[in-house]
């Protein structure tokens, strides 16, 4: 056989495999070993892409690299924050992925050569990748806030924004606030994570508020933005659950918060200052700093990917999914910063990277949010984005996708829809849990 | 002569690695079309609950009529439909296909022994269609609920009792409305309490 028949006869003996049983590595550069493949961040999108790829390819070499020995989940803190359930529930370990197989390196990942194809942990150990999958999520410029700071943030002014101890130690500032006491939330200009999430928070402090006889109290937005996700869906929940209870101060208005006074707790904007009881400044963030230090990021500090693999528009054999890419369908249509988009994204690098490595072209990829909000009692809402190809290109499907219908047919109608979408969100955390980490 | 078969053997190779480049191509999208759905209904199309259903071995035509019906706004769904909008026919029947072919995974979920025996005794009109235990359904178009999630069944059964909601089969609206509403629940549990 010539070279050419015989790189044919290969590539069919790949594409005739099941994709379970990919054959590793055909190519001259790998022979001999097992492909290794680094993954950076143990969150929703690094955990489901250390899964799915040895899922799909039980003979590859994986390795997870993450800080912290048990995750804590930001999708339903807010609820913790306000007394629904115990901070536990949202935690899990590695043994899941462990007992799958991935080698899980408890580490911090403090730089990367992607010439060399290296990166280095913070214990010394330097780890060789054939493909380098980065999920670091975000980190946080608090320089944004004058006055605020991390130090700030992890004693007095709980962000909470990634779930954990700041989580408890904000419940706490919020179950001391007086009846009549004023929580000032500060929500940072787009993109950020978890878009519905700030509009949640104030739903559920304003929930708390009204259940535990603090009829007078009140939550104020000051919003960096003009506009927000689920906005319909909020307000009319708002008028219903919380009349007169929160406030919400657009961008244009005055709403952008450039300076605080924790002495004070009081917040600046160019219109106005505003004291609060409890203050709680969301910094602006960008892709976590492993990403961001490795050229990664654009001038907005978020990481540029192939649409349809998710790899790095700037560096070959890294791929950037989760909270630190920006996806979608820009300018418009951008993927949210949701868990539920970083475990599709997460599945489509996988594949797209067994592909490059056994060198046959990528799977046709299929991105999917599903971000419920729950703002009171059986009452929930959802939004849904559906990303896929069209022409070679990666369109937002405006047909399907949208927010919860604000109004239906009948009040019937209406509260079955919240009734049902408030309890979904249980389950869609729970399956979504144990797709990503068990 | 000795060319010639090689040239043959060249272009059977070149045929095959082609066929099998379509079919490699076409399972991978299903594949990685189906993951999407793993984040909400389970691996293997087996929900860890307990308001998602499972989905992995329902017949092939419930799953599709379902999607079909949730694309066209046929059948009331809170979230689903805004999903199906989104793909093609032929996707939704790669889709109803790969789960039909994963085996049917019961999640059996206790309850008290009186809960049980009420949700039994409440049953009786659900039976002739699903089976005795959930696990026997009478056609193709009917899914098997034995080992089903409670709360789903629960949750599905308050859609039929909503007069206003477009659902699809009129005897499942007579027959949950004809329940007392305190047996709905029990009903569930006793369907989601059968291992078969």
């Amino acid at each position: 056989m010539n070279p050419f028949n015989r790189r044919a006869f290969i590539k069919a003996a790949i594409a005739a495999a099941p994709a379970s049983a990919f054959l590793t590595l055909p190519n001259n550069a790998h022979a001999g070993r097992k492909a290794s493949v680094v993954v950076v961040g143990g969150g929703f999108g690094g955990a489901t892409a250390a899964k799915y790829l040895k899922k799909m390819d039980p003979a590859l070499d994986v390795t997870l690299v993450e800080r912290l020995k048990t995750y804590t989940s930001c999708p339903l803190s807010n609820e913790i924050l306000t007394g629904h359930g115990k901070i536990e529930d949202l935690q899990t370990g590695y043994d899941g992925l462990a007992k799958r197989g991935v080698k899980v390196m408890f580490d911090d990942a403090i730089g990367i050569d992607a010439a060399a194809k290296t990166v280095k942990l913070n214990s010394g150990t330097t780890l060789k990748y054939d493909a380098l999958v980065l999920s670091p999520g975000i980190d946080f410029n608090y320089g944004a806030v004058e006055g605020y700071s991390e130090q700030l943030a992890n004693t007095s002014h709980p962000h909470a924004w990634k779930a954990g101890p700041q989580t408890l130690a904000l419940k706490k500032q919020i179950e001391a606030i007086p009846d009549g006491g004023v929580f000032v939330l500060s929500v940072p200009p787009k993109p950020f994570r978890c878009p519905p999430g700030p509009y949640e928070r104030a739903s559920l402090v304003a929930s708390y508020f009204k259940h535990h006889g603090k009829h007078k109290s009140k939550v104020l937005i000051l919003d960096a933005n003009d506009s927000f996700s689920k906005k319909g869906l909020f307000e009319q929940a708002w008028k219903m659950h919380y009349n007169g209870m929160i406030q919400w101060v657009p961008g244009a208005e005055g709403g952008k918060v450039t300076k605080m006074d924790a002495q004070t707790n009081t917040a600046f904007t160019d219109f106005g200052e505003y004291k609060a009881d409890v203050l709680n400044i969301i910094p602006p963030h960008h892709a976590g700093a492993i990403a961001k230090n490795a050229g990664l990021a654009n001038a907005q500090g978020w990481c540029e990917v192939d649409m349809l693999t998710m790899e790095s528009a700037v560096q070959k054999d890294i791929w950037v999914i989760g909270d630190a890419c920006i996806h979608g369908d820009l300018p418009v249509y951008d993927a949210p910063k949701s868990a539920h988009i970083a475990n599709t994204q997460a599945k489509v690098a996988a594949g797209a990277i067994i592909a490059k490595l056994n060198g046959v072209p990528a799977p046709e990829p299929f991105f999917v949010n599903t971000c419920y909000s729950t703002v009171a009692d059986d009452w929930g809402f959802s939004v849904v984005h559906i990303y896929r190809v069209e022409g070679g290109k990666l369109v937002y499907i405006k047909e399907a996708g949208g927010i919860s219908p604000v109004n239906m047919a009948d009040e019937a109608q209406l509260k079955l829809q919240r009734k049902l979408e408030s309890r979904y969100v249980v389950g869609w955390f729970k399956n979504i849990m144990a797709d990503a980490f068990a | 002569m000795k060319q010639r078969n090689l040239m043959a053997a060249i272009g059977l190779i070149a045929a095959c690695a082609m066929q099998a480049s379509v079919t490699h191509a076409a399972d991978a999208k299903t594949e990685n079309l189906a993951n999407t759905c793993n984040a909400c209904h389970g691996m293997n199309g087996v929900s860890v609950g307990p308001n998602m259903p499972s989905i992995g071995g329902l017949s092939e035509t419930y799953l599709n009529a379902v999607m079909q019906q949730w694309k066209n706004g046929e059948r009331y769904s809170a979230t689903m439909g805004r999903h199906f909008k989104g793909y093609s026919d032929q996707e939704l029947d790669a889709i109803a296909k790969y789960f039909s072919k994963l085996p049917w995974v019961p999640v059996v979920q206790a309850a008290e022994a009186k809960t049980l025996a009420q949700g039994k005794e409440a049953s009786e009109r659900c039976e002739t269609c699903h089976g005795a235990t959930g696990s026997e359904p009478d056609d193709a178009d009917t899914p098997r609920i034995n080992g089903q999630w409670a709360e789903y069944m629960h949750l599905e059964m308050l859609k039929y009792r909503t007069d206003t909601v477009k659902m699809p089969h009129r005897k499942m609206r007579g027959n949950t409305k004809k329940l007392d509403e305190s047996d709905l629940l029990p009903v569930a549990q006793h369907y989601a309490a059968q291992p078969k």
